[in-house]
Formats: C-alpha cells, structure tokens, sequence
C-alpha cells in the first residue's frame, strides 16, 4: 500500500515537473542573494550549519527532494519501494548522471555516502541512518538499504540539505572532513561551484550537463555576505541582491518591505526545519530541580506577548512539547496542560503554593539568572520581558547574554546554568529532531543541542524507543500522545512558540520556492522576469 | 651622503630593536586570547548542530588544542620564526593566505582613507586658521564638530540611505558588482566606485580630527618669534603662511597620521561591516567571534609590524620635513 502511494507521489511529480518546463520561464541571468553570516566551509555532510545548507544544496542533491505540499518527489532517486516489513528500501537511481568533474554518478557513490560519510561524520547522520546495517549495489542504479528495524522518518531525511550525496571518488582514502570538497564541492547539481572570495561572495555557475533537461533557468548564482542588518536591507532594496532567509532581514525591516510594490514576504520552506523556541530547565540545580516551579514559568510567559511586540506577529504559540507542524503526520496532540497563550500569573502562583513554594519577605519566591541564546537582538528582548513577566510571579531573574562559545560551553559542556532561552530545530520528524531533547541516552556533557537539562525519564526513554520504530501510524501517534502529556507535567523544557522564518525576496525572481525546502533547496527552477 | 649612511644607520637599528617589541606583543597577544572562553572546536561544533565528544576530541587533537599552553605558545613562536603565521582552522586555510587576500582591500581602504582626511584636513585647518574668527573658521568648527560627534556606522548608513537608495549614485555595499565580473579597467573604475562611500565615512571622522589639529597647530605656530621675524623683514602673509608656519604645523598632524595608520585596521570594523568591505577589521572580527586563535594573532602580527613600520617611516619624514630633527 505504502509502495504504491509513494510511487504513485513520484509519478505525479514527474508529471509536474515535465508541465512545468514549458511555461514561459526564461533562460539565463544571475541571481544574487543574502547568506548570513558567511559560512567556515561548504562541508554540509559534517555541518548542517545554516549558511552552509544555503549554498551546498544548489551544488550537491539528495536521492530525493520535497515538493511544497511536503510530498516525496524524486531527485537522483527515480523511484524508491518499501518493503511490506520496512527493512529492506530500494532506490532506483537515475541514468546519465555525472559529476561536475565528468565522473559518473553510481550505486557505489550512494553507498560510499552513506555507510563511510553521513552515518560517521554528520551531526543528524547517526540518527538518520541510525537503522541502516548495509546498502547493496546489486547494479549501478540501483541501492538496497537494509535496515534493522522500520525506519518510517528515514525517508523525509534525503533532501541534498539533509543528506547530500558525495562523490566516492574524490572521498574515498581521505579524511572526510578536511577533502578539498569542502572548500570546493563536486555534485551533481544543477550548479556547479567556481569561485569563493572570502569575506565577500561565493559564485555558482550554471551546470550545462545538468541531467533533468532544460534546467536549471538561471546562469548564474552569486551567494554575498554582508555583515550589517541594514546594509543587508539597503542592499535587497535596491536589487543588488533579490532574495534573503532565515533572519537575513530583521523583521522590523521585512515589514516594511512587504508593504511595498517590489518586494514580498513568506513563511514558506521553513516546515522541514520546524524551528521552535523555548526555554531548558537545569533540572539538577535549585530553583528548577522542582517541576512546580518549571510549570509555574510556563504557565507565567506571555506567549502571545513574544510573537507580537518582539517577532512582529510571527510564530504561533506553543502548547505542547511537539510543534503543530507535526499534525501532518499525526502525532501533534495540542492544548497540553501547564502551556499558555497569554500569561497566566495566578496559575503560576497557585502552582507554586500548592508545591510550597513560598515568597520571602521581599515577596520573592526565587532568584534566578537567565541566560539568552546569543543569536541577535531579539532574544535580549525576549529575555527582558521573560524577566518581567517572572517577576509578577515572585521570580526574580538577572540576565545574562554571551557569545556564542561561551554560552555554548556554559550550558552543554560546563552544565553552569539555571535555565536558558535557546530554540531547536524539531526538523521533520521527532526522531530526528525532538528524540535529542529528552531521552537519557542524550545527556551527552560536550555536545551541543542534545539533552543539556539532564532530564532523565525511564517512561520516556521507553516510549522514544518504541516510537522510533513503530511502523503503524495509528500506534504511533498514541506513542507520541503520551510523551506529550508526560513532558507537559515534568516540563524540563517549556517550549515558548513555533517560529516562523520570514523569507524576503523582489518580485521579479519566480521558482525559488519549487521545492518545500525553500532557501535550503537547488534554485534549479529560479528564474528573474524581465532579464 | 653622509646623512643617507646616518639614516641607513639609523633604519637598521631601529629595525634591530623592534624585533624584541613584536616578540613582547606576540606573546601578550598569545596569553590574552586564552583568556576567552570556548574554543574553535566548541564554535564549530555548536553551528554543525550537534557532534559526539569523540569528534570534538578528535578535532582538539588535530588543532593542537588539546596541548598545554606553554607548548602551544612555543610552538606557535617557532612557526612565526620561520614566518609560518599557521592554519585558520575555521576557514580551513593556511592563515597568511586568508590575511593577506583581506590585505588589500584594507590598504585601498586605509590609503585613500589617510590621503582623504590629512588633505583635506590640512585644507580646512588652514582654511579655518586664516580666517581667524570670521564665519569661515565658524564654519568649519562646526562642520568639524559636527563629523567628530557623529557615530560612523550612522554616517555609513545615512550615506547609504541617501546617495544608493534615493539617488541611485553608488552601490550599497561589497567591493565590486560580482554579477558582472568585470576585468581590467572596468573592473578597476568599478571597485573605485564601491570605495567612493566607505572612504567617505570613514574619512569624516579623521578628517575632523586633522582639521582641529592643523588649525590648532597653525595657530600655535603664528605667535612664534620667527613669524614676528618674518612679518619685521615685510614678508607677505601669503609667504610667511606658505613658506614658514605651514610646514612647522604639519608636524603633529604627521605624527598623528602616523599612529592612526596602525589604529585605522582596527578602527574599520564598522565601516567594514556597513559597507560589507572584505576587509582585515571584518576578517578579526568574526575570528573573534570563531575563537580562530591563529588567524588572530596572525592579524595582530601583521598590524604590530605595520604600525612599527609606520612609526619609523615617521621618524624619517619629520626629518625630512624639519631638518632641525636629526636621526641618530
């Protein structure tokens, strides 16, 4: 059955695509666009670091890509079939690819990718491929995944960001992680890499053997980095660059470019990241070693607050420990309790009495400091209404904001916080992106975004194990329904809100949002009216 | 002849003895920046997402970081002997390739910079010291005023806002239109052109700096007793201007200009980062932030070696300029 739906997605796909190709694009011209800040290198198969997923995929592709409506569609993949028990995955890749360098494009380099680079060396990798044992090459086009268990988030993890494949013979015998590739990658893209000026722009230029015919539009793609907000601003305004992503833009700024004629705002591409806001308790230090009092900070935020008066009305308030992106697959329970849309300071306070948690003298039941993630602006200002809002109920927070390797190794190596303002990325699937947060296995001291508040819950372990391979949908969705009642009484993280991403781009560029990916996506079917 | 072997004399000594000077800075350098917290491979690691300890480790081992400090810093001393300035572990290149491709966009920078603001520094100094007390002076008091109190990364801004936006004139920002990949003398008018506003910012604070001093200078100088001398003998203003204080006053304005030169690197950051120049303040900047020790100290070596530089290229033009100066 699912065979069938998944082959029966990729053939209306193909359909599309081929429709596509003859409406009235045209050929040729450059684009440029805003990556911030620039990235160390283009190594997306050891970092999945922003700046680096907006330029590798353009150069690199996945076995498959996603259409906007979150469909499977194919890429160096023509079709994928699942077997009835979900452990054996065959991919049939397509013919007449090559690299950029001439080489062919085989089984051997999907296998080599997999097994020697992804499960090894990318940070998601392990837990991507975490099932799969070996790939088989009966043939050139063909690669068989053995898994040893259902791996049903396997297939929403092959995007070229997610999962690029590498060339085998320009890897194989070297250390992955210091090839030339990563300096200067080799794909199959539909562009090829030319020229990196550091401190100022990355060049792409158009791959004319490109293997899907007639593609991609553009010549040309010119990635700039421009250190300064408003000069980033200025710079999109007046058409030296047409697109930006991800925060590139302020939000003050993106407002006012989207009232005007030239320029528009979307949201959209950001469903695969899933990013979400939150706040992680140390859950081995006092204040926050008690539930009560991490249940009285959540129910004493102003979710609403956040989105409008700093976010400018972007995101959507958070109430449970999945984002609502997750309803899409059926796992989404909302409306759990101890969550809040507008501050609720009397249910915090009753919160606390009934634990025992009393105010001293001065009214003040705990005093506490606050540590922001050091990404910009907005967290500050996150972090003083934070404070504000505590202080109504009696928690008396300092803030504090660092830069990046020292609140870094002071929350997931030293463990020397309370409690932190940070965001994740729930990605695709909660195997992949919300499993880090709370199983016991991910109290790893050193590594960064996993389990840095030490919560440890045998129940859930349990119950994360068992969602990860559970291969029926309706089963699952129960798994998941528990975790999140459980997580919203022990809440050793609160989420605040699901963020949205603004994308800002001028009118005249069409197709950059062919693919559910968005700026993290190929551009192959980007074009600019009028060039 | 006798004065070139003096000078000679004087150069190579002057060079012997900035040798201890650059040693002293390197290793303050080295053991201020173990000051800060984290490291590279805590920076990496965070931006990749998450990585196991084993990586983290492995990758300490690769960088030397799992060292103790004593060897690190020998080690790195007897890199910069063999001028080896190390490896950016970051941008995974060798340090003095990335700092000296960032070089000459500084120096364009720096250059018209310094040549900008004395000059016209020096003009409006004298402009504002002739005209004593009358609304040409007032004039540019204020306009000095004014530019001195003005912060850069605002002027920067305002520039961009009126002259790229409004009036279309000048590009907003990067060193050249990477669209069009222009070569020889197209490309040199185009880079000429995307200098015209950050040399313009940063110039303005200078510029108020060099104004105030030249007129302050010049002022200083006209109640010399050589002036009352040359007035006596029935020079005109114009020679006794031109030909006697002019050249007493530029001295401080020399001197100043010679220590800014060192200063001007850092000082860019801003400007740099308004403008999006690929410039070395920038390239600092963000290895900071990397916690990219190496390229760090690489870019602090070469600014101590160019402001010593600066400095004795100092000493020689006053005594050009004043041959009462001797060097010795």
């Amino acid at each position: 059955m699912r065979n069938l739906c998944l082959a029966a997605c990729m053939a209306g796909a193909i359909g599309l695509g081929a429709a596509g190709a003859v409406s009235a694009q045209t050929r040729g011209g450059t684009l440029s666009y805003l990556v911030q800040p620039e990235p160390p290198t283009l190594a997306n198969y050891i970092s999945t670091s922003g700046p680096i997923g907006f330029v590798a995929p353009k150069v690199y592709e996945g076995l498959v890509d996603y259409a906007p409506d979150l469909s499977v569609v194919p890429a160096l993949a023509e079709s994928v079939e699942v077997s009835a028990d979900g452990l054996t995955v065959t991919f049939k890749l397509q013919r007449g690819v090559t690299w950029h360098d001439g080489e062919p494009f085989t089984s051997a380099d999907v296998q080599f990718t997999v097994m020697e680079v992804l499960k090894k060396y990318h940070p998601r990798g392990p837990n991507n491929f975490r099932e799969v044992t070996a790939i088989d090459t009966p043939d050139a086009h063909t690669a068989i995944f053995r898994l040893e268990n259902p791996a049903p988030y396997m297939m929403r993890a092959l995007s070229a960001y997610e999962s690029p494949m590498l060339p085998k013979h320009l890897l194989e015998g070297q250390d992955a992680r210091n090839a030339d590739i990563a300096r200067a990658p080799v794909g199959t893209g539909p562009f090829k890499f030319v020229e990196w000026r550091k401190g100022q722009y990355i060049r792409l230029d158009r791959n004319e053997n490109y293997w899907k015919e007639g593609l991609p539009y553009l010549d040309r793609l010119v990635a700039r980095f421009i250190p300064d907000a408003s000069t980033r601003t200025a710079a999109l305004e007046n058409g030296e660059v047409m697109y930006a992503a991800l925060g590139a833009i302020p939000n003050i700024d993106a407002v006012r470019l989207r009232d005007m004629d030239e320029f528009s705002v979307t949201t959209d591409g950001y469903a695969m990241i899933n990013s979400m806001a939150l706040i992680e308790f140390n859950t081995k230090a006092a204040p926050f070693d008690n539930p009560a009092v991490r249940r009285a900070v959540s129910k004493a935020i102003g979710r609403d607050f956040l989105i409008d008066n700093i976010f400018f009305g972007y995101g959507r308030a958070a109430d449970s420990a999945l984002s609502s992106n997750f309803e899409a697959i059926g796992l989404y329970v909302g409306d759990q309790p101890n969550y809040t849309e507008s501050a609720d300071p009397k249910a915090a306070i009753a919160i606390m009495d009934a634990a025992g948690i009393e105010p001293d003298g001065d009214g003040v039941r705990a005093r506490v400091t606050l540590d922001l993630i050091p990404y910009g602006e907005e967290w500050q200002r996150s972090g003083e209404y934070i404070k504000q809002a505590l202080g109504d109920v009696g928690i008396k927070a300092e803030l504090r904001y660092e830069d990046v390797p020292t609140w870094l190794k002071r929350v997931y190596a030293d463990y020397d916080y309370q409690f932190t303002v940070n965001y994740f990325y729930q990605l695709s699937d909660p195997v992949l992106g919300v499993h880090r947060h709370y199983g016991t296995d991910q109290i790893r001291q050193g590594t960064h975004f996993v389990n840095g508040t030490r919560y440890s819950n045998p129940r859930i372990d349990e119950l994360l194990a068992a969602g990860a391979t559970e291969p029926d949908a309706k089963r699952r969705s129960e798994i998941y329904a528990e975790v999140q009642a459980i997580l919203a009484q022990d809440m050793p993280v609160t989420n605040l809100f699901e963020m949205q991403f603004l994308t800002v781009y001028n009118n005249r560029l069409k197709g950059h949002d062919a693919s559910a990916m968005g700026m993290f996506g190929s551009f192959e079917r980007a074009w600019i009216a009028g060039e | 002849m006798n004065q070139t072997v003096r000078r000679l004399r004087y150069v190579s000594k002057r060079l012997l003895q900035a040798i201890p000077i650059v040693f002293a800075i390197v290793v303050m350098n080295f053991f201020l920046l173990q000051l800060a917290e984290g490291d590279a491979v805590d920076v990496l690691a965070g931006e990749a997402g998450s990585a196991t300890p084993e990586y983290m480790a492995e990758l300490r081992a690769k960088f030397g970081l799992d060292q103790p400090i004593p060897v690190q810093l020998a080690r790195y001393l007897g890199n910069v002997l063999t001028f080896d300035l190390g490896y950016s572990f970051r941008y995974d290149m060798p340090v003095s390739h990335l700092v000296f491709e960032r070089m000459v966009p500084t120096l364009l920078l720096m250059g018209c910079t310094i040549l900008l603001a004395v000059s016209f520094g020096v003009l409006l100094g004298l402009i504002a010291a002739v005209g004593l007390n009358t609304w040409r002076d007032t004039m540019v008091s204020v306009f000095a005023l004014i530019t001195y109190a003005t912060p850069l990364f605002w002027v920067g801004l305002m520039l961009i806002v009126v002259f790229s936006l409004n009036l279309g004139w000048f590009p907003t920002s990067g060193m050249e239109t990477i669209a069009m990949f222009y070569t020889g003398l197209d490309r040199v008018l185009n880079i000429a052109h995307h200098l015209v506003l950050p040399t313009i910012t940063l110039s303005l604070f200078y510029l108020a700096l060099y104004t105030r001093l030249m007129r302050a200078s010049m002022l200083e100088q006209a109640g010399q007793d050589y002036v009352v001398t040359a007035r006596a003998k029935g020079l005109t203003e114009r020679r006794i201007v031109f030909g006697h204080v002019l050249r007493n006053a530029l001295l401080p304005v020399i001197t100043m200009a010679g220590v800014q030169v060192g200063a001007l690197i850092g000082g860019s950051v801003i400007v740099e980062s308004v403008f999006a120049w690929p410039g070395l303040g920038m390239l600092a900047f963000e290895a900071l932030f990397a916690r990219d020790l190496n390229l760090l100290l690489g870019i602090f070596f070469l600014s101590a070696i160019l402001v010593v530089a600066v400095n004795l290229v100092v000493d020689l033009v006053y005594s050009m300029l004043d041959p009462r100066i001797e060097v010795a």
